[in-house]
């Protein structure tokens, strides 16, 4: 609390800087934990929809999380376990009722699509500070919001499927309202939108909502039922889980 | 024609040649400055008629799927492992480079490919290429990857592993020429390393309508050239060539300026100036070059007789403004009959030479005999003086033909018997790969992408139903296999290889699973596990987005529209006979082609024997006899029959090219039997004795009409093209005129002079 504190008294005597608005982001205080109901809907470029709802516990700011499908019917029961390791390949493991199987998936590339939708696992991991540089260009009203504009340009050494995005960044809240991902020859190639709920005092993802503008296919993610610090244990993170879906 | 309008154009002719000279010139320059407007559209596809079933069902393959008919690149060495990261780092280029294009909606490559792998429990969905640098022991294990996965090999590696192919999807209703070249500038460094092949419909529609336009406007320069030669060595006298040429020039600045016009106030896409305009300019020249034969050649006969111009024009137009008239109007006619057709071009085709046609009948009318008055004439000249070679002969051919009129008669319908033979025997068919002579590179390359790669052509079959139902799946297999039997059929793709590959991979790579799961849950589970990792548009080719419709692609060698009648009739047997009731349509382009030459065909059929109708009456009508509207559709008749037939025997296959074609030059043949028939009756009305008449006739017909048939005949040129349809053009064309001219001095003749006291009797009453 210390840190966040000096962190606001240098916000006000001095003008931020996008590495700082970037800091700022990333120690947001979040919950230790998370469980919800997601419903997916894919959106393609002729207007046909797919609905799918899924039950998901994650921890650790994503790092762990597991999943279950609820519908369609033809999915259900079909659950994925996603563990992150800073040292090693992540840890990506499948149910499949109608096999009976668990099956372990190659993490595949950051670029690889999660769950069929329009968000990349890039998109879905958190930037790492120190891959990044940083710059505010300017500001712009979002829903009667005054937000920064944050740039965030991969490093050299970094591999990205992108070469820049612009977030649109509450200046008090530090969550990004809206965002536009360019692929690596500068076109726009997503638009991702965010809407928020206080839960717990925690601003708390409700809904996403992403383009691929290039494919005009859409993808928005709706979160419901959502529990906080409910104190799901590591154990939980485990195959033998994924074989029972959770009431 | 009113002898009023007929004495005053002669009268502005003969006693204001100037003003008519620099009057016509004015207004032809008016008509043809709408010239500017022209708008060019060279895309074949744009042709291609939108309600034609097979089309419907191909659109909406596009839509659903995305463009069905690929664009083949194959390079390698021939006898070497193509398999190298020297040559995988030349297909990631390729590749990376190849889906820069605009129009290039997917590369398919080893590069883009993805491999499907399970091991004790790990299943791997990854790129079989993960980066431009491969080395050998990542070469090695692509290799490994591809020669087990055969389906996936078929499409990407020759038969003898030493081409690496690259398939390029273009995007719907793309532009083919650009995309060629885009292509070709691509490869084009690299074409000094490696042998390079080029194929499919995108690459041959692309190529096709530059070749034909650089090779048919190099080749009717020549033929112009031959028919200025021809009328040089028989009128023996420049001025002469040069105002038959004048008014062929003018007519076709006004035809042009006729379709600007059109275009500039319509917007209408009928008169786009197309691939198959670029003919416009050999019809109206030869049908323009007939009138001014005539008329500068009877001129000449005139002039020999009476030394005086002024007397030679006014006896050369009061005999010859009547058939100008008529034969132009008959021709316009035959061409108007052209917006029947199912290609929208045809219609702005038919209206604007018609109009080229009528404006030639003017300048015919007006601006030829006005500079021919104009012009000073030596009669010392040889070219005044005395008949050249061809008038002599002409007139030993007619006396000969006219001694016995029932002979040629009898060896004209034999051989017009001998051609109606033929007619049930010719083979209407298109083989696009045919369309180029033996040895051309767009042929050769298409003959290696169908010996050695997975072929040129695809042919498409769309199924609905639950994609995910495993009965459906093995019906689906059903077909593959049964394909795949074919010879023509090199290989084939469905969700159904997917979902066999998945399975395998799901179960530890064991290939007794490479077959579709028993239950709809597992084949749900196998896309809900690719789906975590794999792009959710990688099946978008396949299957549509609801699984409710799947696509089965075949890839096949070219083959001909007969071909694809019979293998499409063989699935749909298929189809009925083991499959039941289930949801099948076949398509692909070369199933549209085979509807569209169908369509072409008929049309040009009625179109024939609408213009034959046309004329019948329109000459009933102006010669006030239904027996000469009879006699002018016999040569016509005889050379349709003739052309038809000959076709069949000489084994020249009737395409929608030849048919139009036929349709086109039938419709400038008309002109022979009208001025035959003018001439009879001109000579029926002026005190020459009964049995004199066919000899005049043939005397003064004759010459202009051999005349006009050897100058057209330059255009015979185009049989040196490498091109099978330019060939076919000008062998057409020198075929046609013959029959046509023959049919009116032979089988015309010999009917008329037999009919002789019939005729004279019912025209004199």
């Amino acid at each position: 609390m210390k840190l966040i504190s000096v962190i606001y008294l240098l916000t006000f005597c001095f003008a931020l800087d996008g590495t700082e608005l970037a800091r700022l982001m990333d120690i947001r205080k979040t919950p230790k934990d998370s469980k919800a109901d997601l419903t997916m809907v894919l959106t393609n470029k002729k207007g046909k929809q797919r609905t799918s709802t899924i039950r998901s516990f994650s921890k650790d700011g994503g790092e762990k999380q597991i999943t279950w499908f609820l519908a369609p019917a033809d999915d259900k029961g079909v659950g994925f376990l996603k563990i992150e390791h800073d040292s090693k390949d992540d840890e990506m493991r499948m149910w499949l009722p109608a096999f009976k199987k668990v099956r372990r998936i190659s993490a595949g590339k950051k670029s690889d699509s999660f769950m069929g939708s329009d968000m990349s696992y890039e998109d879905m991991a958190s930037r790492q500070i120190d891959e990044f540089d940083f710059t505010i260009t300017g500001e712009q009203d979002i829903n009667g919001v005054l937000c920064k504009i944050l740039e965030s340009k991969p490093k050299e050494s970094v591999q990205s499927e992108y070469s820049r995005h612009l977030s649109w960044v509450h200046p008090e809240k530090h969550i990004t309202l809206q965002e536009h991902s360019f692929d690596k020859s500068g076109n726009l190639l997503k638009e991702k939108k965010y809407a928020y709920t206080v839960i717990k005092e925690y601003d708390i993802l409700q809904e996403i909502t992403v383009t691929n503008v290039l494919k005009n296919h859409s993808t928005r993610l709706t979160f419901s039922n959502m529990d906080l610090d409910t104190g799901i244990p590591d154990s939980q993170f485990h195959e033998k889980y994924l074989k029972r879906l959770p009431k | 024609m009113s002898t009023k309008l007929k004495s005053f154009a002669l009268h502005q002719a003969l006693n204001h040649s100037l003003r008519t000279v620099i009057l016509s010139l004015l207004l032809t320059f008016i008509i043809g400055s709408g010239a500017r407007f022209i708008f060019i559209d060279d895309n074949v596809m744009n042709m291609l008629p939108e309600d034609v079933e097979s089309r419907r069902v191909w659109n909406e393959v596009s839509e659903e799927f995305g463009y069905s008919d690929f664009l083949f690149v194959a390079f390698g060495h021939p006898g070497e492992d193509a398999l190298t990261p020297e040559n995988l780092a030349l297909t990631w280029d390729l590749t990376e480079a190849f889906e820069r294009i605009a129009q290039v909606d997917e590369v398919i490559s080893i590069a883009t490919m993805n491999k499907m792998e399970g091991d004790e429990g790990f299943l791997e969905v990854d790129e079989l290429m993960d980066s431009r640098n491969v080395d050998s022991l990542e070469t090695g294990e692509i290799a490994r990857y591809l020669k087990d996965n055969n389906n996936l090999s078929s499409r990407v590696l020759g038969k003898n592993k030493d081409y690496i192919n690259i398939i390029i999807r273009p995007t719907p209703h793309s532009y083919p020429p650009p995309l060629v070249d885009a292509v070709l500038e691509i490869t084009a460094k690299y074409e000094k390393d490696y042998d390079f092949h080029y194929g499919g419909e995108p690459y041959i529609a692309g190529t096709i309508p530059e070749l034909i336009q650089t090779e048919s406007s190099k080749l009717m320069l020549v033929g112009l050239l031959l028919m200025t030669l021809i009328l040089l060595a028989n009128l023996r006298s420049f001025p002469a060539v040069g105002m038959v040429l004048s008014v062929i020039f003018l007519s076709g600045f006004a035809m042009l300026g006729v379709m600007g016009w059109i275009f500039h106030f319509t917007d209408s896409p009928k008169f786009y100036f197309t691939m198959v305009n670029t003919s416009m300019p050999i019809v109206l020249l030869t049908i323009a070059n007939s009138d001014g034969v005539h008329i500068l050649s009877r001129f000449f006969r005139e002039a020999r007789k009476h030394k005086d111009v002024n007397k030679a024009v006014t006896l050369t137009m009061n005999q010859l403004m009547l058939p100008v008239f008529l034969t132009s109007i008959t021709t316009s006619a035959a061409f108007l009959t052209m917006v029947t057709s199912p290609i929208t071009a045809m219609t702005g085709f038919g209206v604007t030479v018609g109009a080229g046609i009528l404006w030639a009948w003017i300048l015919s009318a007006t601006f030829l005999p006005a500079i021919i008055a104009l012009k000073k004439w030596d009669f010392s000249h040889a070219s005044l003086s005395k008949p050249s070679i061809l008038e002599t002969l002409i007139h030993r051919f007619g006396r000969n033909i006219l001694k016995r009129p029932k002979s040629v008669l009898a060896a004209g319908l034999t051989i017009v018997g001998f051609a109606l033979i033929g007619i049930p025997y010719i083979n209407v068919e298109v083989n696009v790969v045919n369309m180029f002579k033996p040895g051309m590179p767009i042929r050769e390359s298409a003959h290696f992408l169908d010996r050695e790669m997975a072929g040129s052509m695809s042919l498409l079959m769309k199924i609905e139903g639950d994609m995910k139902d495993p009965e459906l799946l093995h019906d689906v297999v059903k077909i593959q296999n049964y394909l795949e039997s074919k010879p023509t059929v090199n290989t084939t793709v469905s969700i159904a290889d997917v979902i066999e590959e998945m399975h395998k991979s799901i179960m530890d790579n064991n290939p007794q699973y490479a077959v579709i799961p028993d239950s709809r849950d597992k084949v749900n589970n196998l896309f809900t596990m690719y789906s975590m990792s794999g792009d959710p548009d990688d099946f978008e080719s396949l299957v549509d987005y609801d699984y409710e419709k799947g696509l089965i692609t075949a890839m096949m060698h070219s083959i001909s529209t007969k071909e694809t009648v019979e293998i499409s009739n063989q699935i749909e047997h298929f189809i009925q006979s083991e499959l039941g009731d289930r949801q099948i349509q076949i398509s692909g382009l070369m199933m549209f082609i085979k509807d569209f030459v169908d369509l072409v065909v008929q049309s040009s059929i009625t179109s024939i024997f609408g213009s034959i109708v046309v004329i019948f009456f329109i000459v009933w009508i102006f010669f006030r006899s239904w027996r000469f509207g009879i006699l002018a559709i016999v040569p016509l008749f005889s050379a349709v029959i003739l052309n038809f037939g000959l076709m069949a025997w000489f084994g020249v296959d009737l395409s929608h090219f030849t048919a139009l074609l036929t349709s086109i030059i039938i419709g400038v043949g008309v002109d022979f039997a009208i001025h035959y028939i003018a001439e009879f009756r001109h000579y029926s009305e002026n005190g020459l004795q009964d049995d004199e008449i066919s000899r005049q006739v043939v005397d003064d017909v004759g010459y202009p009409i051999l005349l006009d048939v050897f100058s057209n005949m330059g255009f015979g040129a185009l049989v040196v093209s490498s091109l099978i349809p330019l060939v076919h053009m000008g062998g057409l064309m020198v075929f046609a005129m013959l029959s046509t001219s023959l049919g009116t001095l032979t089988i015309l003749a010999a009917l008329m002079e037999i009919f002789r006291e019939k005729l004279i009797y019912q025209y004199r009453s």
